[in-house]
């Protein structure tokens, strides 16, 4: 056995000279940062998290002695304003990856057409993901706001009734997704473009001299070569729409009546606001159980889909 | 197809990605349009859409009627210490995992496995009860610290690393370098594409937070740009001049920092998907 061989790699080749020392706690070193931190700032906070969450009641950060209190914080956060935010996310996140996907698959498809002087129409795409959003909120804010607002002064102009988009439920919720759509759908132009581009173009092309048309080529022979893409994608974009907060902040701050308080806005209130530290524990342990799912999902899923295709 | 129905096809395909632009860019030319007006014409229901007159001065008194330098600092100071502490971290963890063999590796890349199962939004309170524990609250260590845990840069470094020939570094070893050296002078250097994608993904993530300093600094002088804005719109909430050039004294240096790296951002968001 080579020197190296007990702590390069495997793969390694064996090193011609013996003079390399071997450092034992080099390997330690270089991870220590990025385990330690992910450990103090992410495991420990989710075990903190998992053990608050059953103690103390809903103030419990005032509690010096907290009791055990079983899912009592559970079910009284979901009774207060939880299950409400659960529906609101879900009706959000689903709206947000139907337009966001839809608009990106779309907008993909024509930027990957091989038309002179599209690559340039590529970048605009990305100015909404990298700008910061209280900022581009408080644009939309304008265009929504009551009277003088873009969106009213077109319903007046075209002799429709004013719309009152904080104090009306639906409207509110219709405005944060519009700003949602608008901010993130430029994410999945990038990555469905990415993955288009790594298609077989031959076999695009031979099916176009075969005479099918462009919706044919494209249902029968770019969709399911996009499954994985799509898969990836969806679960990018359900992890950004259930982490949707900053806008809502800026838009709605979570009204009318908690008509737009998704989950994360919920445990930002409830525990930074409202000191209902152990509700905001709860619904943050539901909130960790939910994405849990949701990427446990697209590894099988992928995982199913590579075995079918192999 | 005949060239009639192909040229039709044409026109319709740039005249879709035409309103897919401009609905992405109109947002923008309205920020500046409403910037520049005088909030008379804004509040008027009769006066047209475009300012008549520009009143760049508005930008001037935006920039004047809040601490803009210091949150700007304030920014700069957070974004750039956390995305250096990301990069460097997850570069040595990348590193270590694709190139080492030791002991505890399994176990160790188990723990930062489970980080990236980990929502940041999730731990947020207890985040700050830990900050509170420490007093670090209102401090830039505060800050920092928490956003330097980024295990998916360490995932994204150790796929790299996975891919480079390990020739290099035994010729180094030859010569007589230290494993620190081979690391950085030999590895480092080849990784420069990626550190640049992820680090400005990295940069901008940092950047636009918005939900962790509102959580982790309530003083006006450790406050960020997109805080201080938030507070901002609340102190001058029918302003829509002074709020819309406070808008804009916000998104312009950030998208000129976008414009010059857009080749990097494209690549760095679809790094992000291949996990």
């Amino acid at each position: 056995m080579p020197a190296t061989s007990r702590w390069l790699r495997p793969a390694t080749r064996p090193a011609p000279s013996g003079r390399v020392r071997r450092p034992r706690a080099l390997p330690y070193a270089f991870v220590a940062p990025a385990v330690g931190l992910t450990v103090l700032f992410s495991l420990v906070p989710l075990g903190m998290l998992a053990y608050r969450s059953l103690y103390g009641g809903g103030n419990n950060v005032f509690a010096t002695h907290p009791a055990f209190v079983g899912l009592q914080n559970y079910r009284d956060a979901l009774a207060q304003g939880g299950a409400h935010a659960l529906e609101v996310t879900a009706i959000y996140t689903i709206g947000f990856i139907l337009l966001t996907m839809g608009l990106g698959l779309g907008v993909a498809l024509l930027l990957d057409l091989k038309l002179p002087g599209i690559d340039r129409l590529r970048a605009p795409f990305i100015i909404p993901l990298v700008v910061p959003t209280v900022a581009t909120a408080l644009i939309w804010a304008n265009l929504f706001a009551p009277q003088f607002g873009l969106v009213n002064r077109v319903l007046s102009y075209l002799g429709l009734p004013q719309a009152d988009f904080t104090s009306s439920p639906s409207l509110a919720l219709v405005m944060v997704l519009t700003f949602g759509v608008w901010q993130f759908f430029g994410e999945n132009v990038i990555l469905y473009l990415a993955a288009l581009k790594t298609l077989p173009v031959d076999l695009l092309e031979a099916a176009g001299v075969d005479g099918a048309g462009a919706w044919r080529r494209f249902r029968h022979i770019r969709w399911p070569l996009l499954r994985r893409a799509t898969i990836v994608i969806s679960v990018i974009t359900t992890l950004t729409g259930l982490q949707t907060f900053t806008q809502i902040y800026v838009l709605t701050g979570g009204g009318p009546n908690g008509a737009t308080t998704p989950i994360v806005y919920y445990i930002f209130s409830t525990g930074f606001q409202q000191f209902n530290t152990g509700y905001a524990d709860a619904m943050a342990v539901v909130l960790f159980l939910i994405s849990l799912v949701i990427t446990v999902a697209q590894v099988s899923l992928i995982g199913r889909g590579a075995r079918r295709d192999a | 197809m005949t060239r009639k129905r192909r040229t039709a096809s044409r026109a319709l395909s740039y005249g879709l990605l035409a309103v897919a632009v401009a609905v992405v860019v109109f947002p923008l030319i309205w920020m500046l349009g409403t910037a520049v007006k005088p909030n008379g014409q804004i509040l008027d229901l009769r006066a047209s859409l475009w300012p008549s007159q520009f009143e760049w001065g508005n930008i001037v008194r935006a920039w004047n009627s809040a601490p803009f330098a210091r949150w700007y600092l304030n920014s700069v100071i957070f974004s750039v210490s956390a995305t250096l502490g990301q990069i460097t971290s997850g570069l040595l963890a990348g590193y270590a995992f694709a190139m080492f063999e030791f002991r505890a590796k399994r176990l160790l890349f188990y723990l930062l496995l489970c980080g990236l199962m980990v929502p940041f939004t999730t731990v947020i309170v207890p985040v700050v009860q830990l900050l509170a524990d420490f007093h670090w609250l209102n401090s830039y260590q505060g800050l920092i610290l928490p956003n330097i845990a980024f295990a998916l840069g360490a995932f994204l470094f150790r796929q790299f690393f996975f891919g480079v020939p390990l020739e290099l570094g035994e010729a180094a070893r030859v010569d007589g370098a230290s494993e620190w050296r081979v690391f950085y002078r030999v590895y480092v250097p080849l990784a420069r594409p990626v550190i640049a994608a992820l680090g400005i993904i990295a940069f901008l993530m940092n950047w636009n937070n918005f939900l962790f300093p509102l959580i982790v600094v309530n003083t006006t002088s450790m406050e960020v740009v997109s805080q201080g804005l938030s507070v901002f719109q609340t102190q001058f909430s029918t302003n829509y001049d002074l709020i819309m050039s406070a808008a804009l004294i916000a998104i312009v240096p950030i998208l000129l920092v976008a414009i010059a790296a857009q080749r990097q951002i494209i690549e760095g968001i679809s790094l992000g998907a291949i996990q």
